[in-house]
């Protein structure tokens, strides 16, 4: 497939814990714990006890200082050989992809012949630090040489600076929450309600399938009492979901269309994927589930509103699409990060117009129609939830079970992150 | 004729002010303006140059990039506008100025930002007032500023000496000292407010009066305390409306100068509040600015961002 003259970067498998919502289930363990435990079913399920890998690459969008070195941390903490070097990512949500491929590429290059990329997230212990007056002035008391210096910093202390700051939700550069900008490009695509309610119902009633028929079985393993993620509602219905009061894009009025349900969840989980070469899945009795062919970042101009700000995966995918010599006909299945419903169709809209494609994208044409059939066929972020860093891995692992057995068919993915950033993949089933 | 004074001292001057407020209050001992003439003077001071400290701490207030020394040295329109703050308020609180300090409401600003200011650029501020006429609910005047190069002789000023131009409009109100002379167009045309579509919100804090006052001097009551700000008619303490140009502009202006941009106030924030704001590319040379209320569709201030 890939016209480089590179070797193949296998997906050997995954695992994840069940996602869930935030200040639920994992209210108590923070992101080492869950990428720990993530790490440890992998290795026990691929049989990775004291083999030293090529290296592992993971991260969290939502981080402690303290865990400056959460993955080498948590490899540290699995019975990996203790010599398997790690490092950390962060891509805002498209960290779990920019992991994966990054290792994907590695192991295409011979740099590693195994490697285990992934990404874990959580609300529930997200760090709440100090403010940025409190620390100046700590840090001024800090460098102090002498007691008297020492207190008149201190003496600079006011009520209002112990204040304690949550990490915030909204884009810096805005002060926008995503949620609001996503309003707006879904308001200029004229996304309406009823699409969105529906993508969202297909996402819940996918997951809830794939759970029912065991397509997890070797993907997902429990943690903390939780088997499944708790965010699922397989017994939702468009009315349920249609009586639901808008939760972004309020100042719309009428025309708002977001509401809790067709935007993802905040969620806690973690989840990791096992690459390697092809040498080293044989030499080592593991199965191929797919090939990771390539994959495309993209960013876009956001801030004074030229463009959405989660709409950076339509430009990267253009990219990736022409290099591949590629259109979206040519896909068998289709994974969209469903951060909203809006955003899924949205990129859809966007690449299936003639228009955009040609004034935005530079192409001559569109980039094909998008079968609905195709796409998030085991339920997306809107129903397992979007622990931040942990979306890719789980895409990832369960587009290559998916295509599986199907040699040569083809996986598309799309994740979109904040800062107007966003990651597109390509991975072929064998 | 210019005349040269030492950078005046903000604190001392809204002291006065405020002196000057009260004894209005007491009967006998109104001291309403005798004039309705403005001076026909304008003052000059030195500025020795804006510190790497205050820059640093006008770039914090906004998140604007750091005055590395390499990439940024520029300042940025509305700390070039702090510079010559202290001067604009010494010539309006002076005996002959036919309007009370107190209470001046800002209306507009227009500035051509003709060339860089760097950082420590020492640089003459020569102030003058004129346009003095009436407005609807008062009376309006124009203070003009030119931020001049160091070697620059304000008694025959030559055009290329002039780094930066600005007006600064203000409105005083109930006070009328100049005769209306035609009814102002800008009452019959007044529309509703459509907002445009935003591209940012913001969330400012009770604080952010005393954030934009540490910045630059401007401890204006109505800014700082809410106190005063209802004692002079409004809900609670306002934003400095330069707060609101210096945010707007933030990240926009060209670091090699040659803009042109103006503001244009409407109702004031009372703080905390949340402004929706919206940058709009009107083509590739002219950015346009809206803020507003987004729960009452009420206009804080539009403005206007041209390069070159």
């Amino acid at each position: 497939m890939s016209a480089q003259n590179v070797r193949d970067a296998v997906i050997i498998g995954g695992n994840r814990i069940p996602f869930a919502r935030a200040h639920s289930a994992y209210a108590t363990a923070g992101n080492q714990d869950m990428l720990t435990s993530t790490l440890n079913g992998l290795v026990a399920r691929f049989g990775l006890q004291g083999q030293q890998l090529g290296t592992v690459a993971a991260g969290a969008v939502m981080k402690h200082s303290k865990n400056f070195n959460l993955t080498r941390e948590s490899v540290l903490g699995t019975p990996l050989d203790p010599k398997t070097p790690a490092f950390d990512v962060q891509m805002a949500c498209a960290t779990g992809m920019e992991a994966i491929g990054s290792l994907a590429n590695k192991i295409k290059l011979g740099q590693i012949d195994s490697a285990i990329g992934g990404g874990v997230d959580s609300i529930s212990d997200a760090p709440i630090v100090v403010t940025d007056e409190l620390r100046g002035i700590l840090m001024e008391a800090n460098r102090a040489k002498t007691l008297s210096q020492r207190l008149k910093a201190l003496s600079k202390i006011r009520p209002g600076h112990l204040a304690p700051q949550a990490p915030g939700v909204n884009e810096p550069r805005t002060g926008l929450s995503m949620g609001e900008h996503m309003a707006i490009t879904a308001h200029a695509w004229g996304i309406t309600r009823a699409e969105q309610d529906e993508l969202a119902l297909a996402s819940h009633k996918n997951l809830a399938a794939a759970y029912d028929r065991g397509f997890f079985d070797d993907l997902v393993t429990p943690f903390k009492g939780l088997s499944r993620d708790n965010n699922m509602r397989a017994d939702s219905t468009l009315e349920k979901l249609g009586k639901l009061s808008p939760a972004f894009g309020r100042d719309l009025g009428e025309d708002a269309t977001m509401t809790a349900a067709n935007s993802t969840a905040l969620t806690d989980g973690a989840s990791a994927v096992l690459l390697g070469s092809e040498e080293w899945a044989d030499a080592h009795d593991l199965p191929k589930l797919a090939n990771f062919i390539d994959y495309e970042e993209g960013a876009v101009d956001f801030v004074d509103g030229a463009e959405g700000l989660l709409m950076a995966p339509a430009y990267a995918a253009a990219r990736m699409l022409k290099r591949n010599n590629l259109s979206f006909e040519d896909f068998e299945y289709l994974e969209i990060h469903e951060a909203f419903a809006s955003t899924v169709l949205a990129q859809i809209k966007a690449w299936e117009s003639e228009e955009f494609c040609k004034n935005k994208l530079g192409l001559d044409a569109s980039l094909g129609t998008i079968d609905r059939s195709r796409l998030n066929v085991n339920g997306s972020s809107l129903a397992a939830g979007h622990p931040f860093a942990a979306t890719g891995g789980r895409i990832v692992a369960s587009l290559a079970k998916e295509l599986h057995g199907k040699p040569g068919k083809l996986g598309f993915i799309s994740v979109c992150a904040a800062g107007g950033q966003g990651i597109t993949a390509i991975i072929e089933g064998r | 004729m210019a005349t040269r004074i030492e950078m005046p001292q903000l604190s001392a001057l809204y002291g006065q002010a405020a002196l000057g407020a009260a004894r209005a209050k007491l009967p006998g001992l109104r001291s309403t303006p005798a004039t309705s003439e403005l001076p026909q003077e304008s003052l000059v001071v030195r500025h020795p140059g804006v510190s790497l400290e205050q820059a640093e701490r006008y770039r914090r207030l906004f998140s604007g990039e750091p005055f590395d020394g390499a990439h940024r040295t520029a300042l940025p329109s509305v700390l070039v506008h702090i510079i010559g703050f202290p001067v604009q308020m010494a010539l309006m609180s002076r005996e002959d100025f036919p309007l009370p300090l107190m209470g001046l409401v800002h209306l507009a600003n227009r500035v051509e930002h003709l060339r860089p200011i760097t950082l420590a650029q020492p640089v003459q501020v020569l102030v003058s007032a004129e346009n003095l006429r009436a407005h609807r609910r008062g009376t309006q005047v124009d203070i003009r500023v030119m931020v001049l190069e160091d070697s620059a002789d304000p008694e025959s000023l030559e055009e290329h000496a002039v780094l930066w131009r600005g007006v600064s409009t203000y409105l005083s109100r109930g006070i009328h000292v100049v005769e209306e002379t035609a009814p102002q167009a800008a009452d019959s045309t007044r529309q509703e407010f459509v907002p445009p579509v935003k591209t940012a919100s913001w969330r400012l804090s009770a604080g952010t009066g005393r954030s934009y006052a540490a910045v630059s001097g401007d401890y204006n009551p109505i800014h700082v305390s809410n106190l005063a700000a209802k004692a002079l008619g409004m809900p609670a303490a306002i934003v400095h409306g330069m707060y609101s140009a210096g945010r707007m502009l933030e990240g926009r202006e060209p670091e090699g100068a040659g803009h042109r941009w103006s503001i244009d106030f409407a109702a004031p924030v009372a703080l905390p509040a949340t402004v929706a704001f919206a940058a709009e590319h009107v083509d590739a040379q002219q950015l346009r600015f809206t803020g507003w209320n987004p729960r009452k569709s009420r206009l804080h201030f539009s403005g206007e961002l041209r390069l070159g």
